[in-house]
């Protein structure tokens, strides 16, 4: 390398300098020391002990956490699925040609609630849910469906989470599909309208495969932070009835601060980021098949 | 030919409409919260539902300063959420400068490994991060909340992506007038990335704004709890039945929100255009 590039390097390195050495500090550190830590019994009060492989057959014989990971599928699966299909039928709705104060206002409302905090809006619609007095049962019984036990039921608990999720987040996807319609150079169009082609042909195979490197990202990105649901379990409903609506992060937080099982608390993390990066290649490796890049 | 135009404007129309009601839907719960906020609360659960304030109890807003050091929450997520966004905007668009414009060997593997990071739930770290803070004697300050956020992958990804959009014509001139890499970044760069630099303080700060999970961890009293946390206490503290201080304190927390959002509405969809499309 001449001099040059020598120095280049070295103010590269330089400026890279602070980042890194947060990364290493606050995340791949910690990363492999919650490795180390499920090796070990930690109630943070008395020093370490080596556990050997105790947390882990633990976590294969705990009777509580097969309930508290489909809970949190459950959650992951409708969340990503409803965010992207309403998302994207919203978005397709209202791309026509409308009057801009009405885009600006559709904009508006659909997106701010994602800008707010997931804590304190929970606090709002714990008192919607309300069985008797809230407003969500209300309506449904003016729609002659009957009082639904929203937070107390088991059966719906994990619904209420689910619907309190989507409508926080929904309006994310919504302006990224806006975004990527308005991408769709409109020459596509217009040349399959004088082939005759259909208005569901045109929508299936123009847009549609424009949009999948959005669904891609909208798709990932909603299953990285669903299997991370904490805030509004943890207001709404602490998990319960039982365990009806308790999610991983909800027990590992349970785990390691309130039984300071530090290191068991651990081992269910790295259960949680194992399953989010293998599901995350396996969604990058199907991405092959179904994304289109132009 | 005619009548089908019509219909075609009917239907517009109807989706039109549809939207414009699936909105309000979305925005019941705000219209809720806020007219509750101004009963009595033994009206809290009146139904049917009235949507508009029926009177105006200030009383509910006086009791949320009253029973809860509701300023300090405010200055407190606001000092937290200004120092991280701060912080961020210079770790960030520092790395962001290298991998945007410097040529150095690692630099591909090292993105790469900056982009996986992405994929960390914070869950995996965070106690670790927390038994790092309680040897450091860090908790229950705000710097527990502040140093370890002012590093973000996303940030630098975001203004990686960002610098790449600026041509280089500018820069190589002032190269070629003798200025260096540092100068270059400040002088050139910086100016330039205005709507970048804007785009990630807005995300950082209404992030910051509105986190719960690692204060909740970090922050055990009143005095440094920042506030999406002290509201939750609040709800503990006052308990369940007074629900019109409680929507006076959530619609206080929310209104900044608010303000923030329609001056900066265009900043925060550039930025999530720019991460979900171009990236």
């Amino acid at each position: 390398m001449g001099p040059a590039r020598v120095r280049e390097t070295v103010v590269a390195y330089a400026f890279l300098l602070p980042v890194c050495l947060g990364f290493l500090v606050f995340v791949f550190g910690p990363a492999l020391a919650a490795v180390a830590l499920s090796f070990f019994d930690y109630d943070i009060l008395t020093p370490p002990r080596f556990a050997g492989w105790m947390n882990y057959v633990h976590f294969f014989h705990d009777p509580r956490l097969p309930q508290i990971y489909l809970n949190t599928v459950v959650y992951v699966i409708w969340y990503v699925l409803l965010t992207t299909v309403i998302g994207l039928a919203l978005a397709v709705a209202a791309n026509r040609a409308m009057h801009a104060v009405f885009r600006y206002l559709i904009r508006t409302v659909y997106f701010f609630p994602v800008l707010t905090s997931l804590a304190s809006v929970s606090l709002v619609w714990q008192y919607l849910y309300s069985t008797d007095f809230g407003i969500i049962n209300y309506y449904l019984g003016r729609l002659g469906i009957q009082t639904i036990p929203w937070l107390t039921s088991s059966r719906w608990a994990i619904f209420s989470i689910i619907f309190l999720g989507v409508w926080k987040n929904l309006g994310f996807n919504f302006i990224l599909f806006i975004a990527g319609l308005q991408n769709i150079p409109r020459h596509l169009y217009e040349a399959a309208e004088i082939d005759g082609a259909a208005r569901w042909a045109s929508f299936r195979y123009i847009t549609v495969p424009s949009l999948t490197p959005i669904l891609f990202f909208t798709i990932v990105w909603g299953f990285i932070n669903a299997f991370q649901v904490f805030d509004s379990p943890f207001i709404l409903t602490t998990g319960g009835p039982g365990d009806a609506s308790r999610t991983v992060v909800m027990y590992i937080y349970e785990s390691g601060f309130r039984f300071f099982q530090m290191g068991y608390a651990s081992t269910i993390a790295l259960s949680l980021f194992i399953i989010v990066v293998v599901l995350t290649l396996i969604q990058f490796r199907l991405s092959r098949i179904w994304v289109f890049y132009q | 030919m005619e009548s089908g135009r019509s219909r075609m404007r009917l239907f517009d129309l109807a989706l039109v409409g549809g939207l414009l009601l699936g909105g309000i839907v979305m925005m019941m719960p705000f219209a809720w919260m806020f007219s509750t906020s101004w009963r009595l609360a033994k009206d809290s659960f009146s139904l049917p539902p009235q949507w508009l304030p029926t009177t105006w109890r200030i009383e509910n807003y006086q009791e949320v300063f009253a029973s809860i050091p509701f300023v300090a929450f405010v200055f407190n997520s606001l000092k937290v959420a200004a120092l991280i966004t701060l912080g961020q905007l210079v770790t960030c668009s520092m790395a962001a400068y290298a991998f945007a414009r410097l040529r150095f060997p690692g630099r591909d593997w090292l993105f790469l490994l900056f982009l996986s990071q992405l994929m960390v739930p914070q869950q995996v770290t965070i106690i670790p991060v927390f038994i790092l803070i309680r040897m450091m004697g860090l908790l229950d300050t705000h710097a527990a909340l502040i140093i370890p956020g002012i590093f973000s992958a996303f940030g630098t990804f975001l203004l990686r992506q960002f610098f790449l959009t600026i041509p280089t014509e500018l820069e190589d001139a002032a190269r070629v007038d003798g200025a260096g890499y540092l100068r270059t970044f400040v002088q050139i760069i910086l100016p330039l990335a205005g709507p970048g630099l804007s785009t990630l303080a807005i995300f950082t700060f209404n992030f910051y704004w509105n986190e719960f999970f690692r204060p909740l961890l970090f922050i055990s009293t009143w005095e440094q709890m920042t506030l999406p946390l002290g509201l939750t206490v609040m709800r503990g503290y006052l308990g369940v039945g007074n629900v019109a201080a409680i929507m006076a304190g959530v619609s206080m927390g929310v209104l900044p929100v608010l303000l923030v959002f329609l001056l900066a509405q265009r900043y925060l969809i550039e930025g999530i255009t720019l991460t979900g499309i171009k990236g």
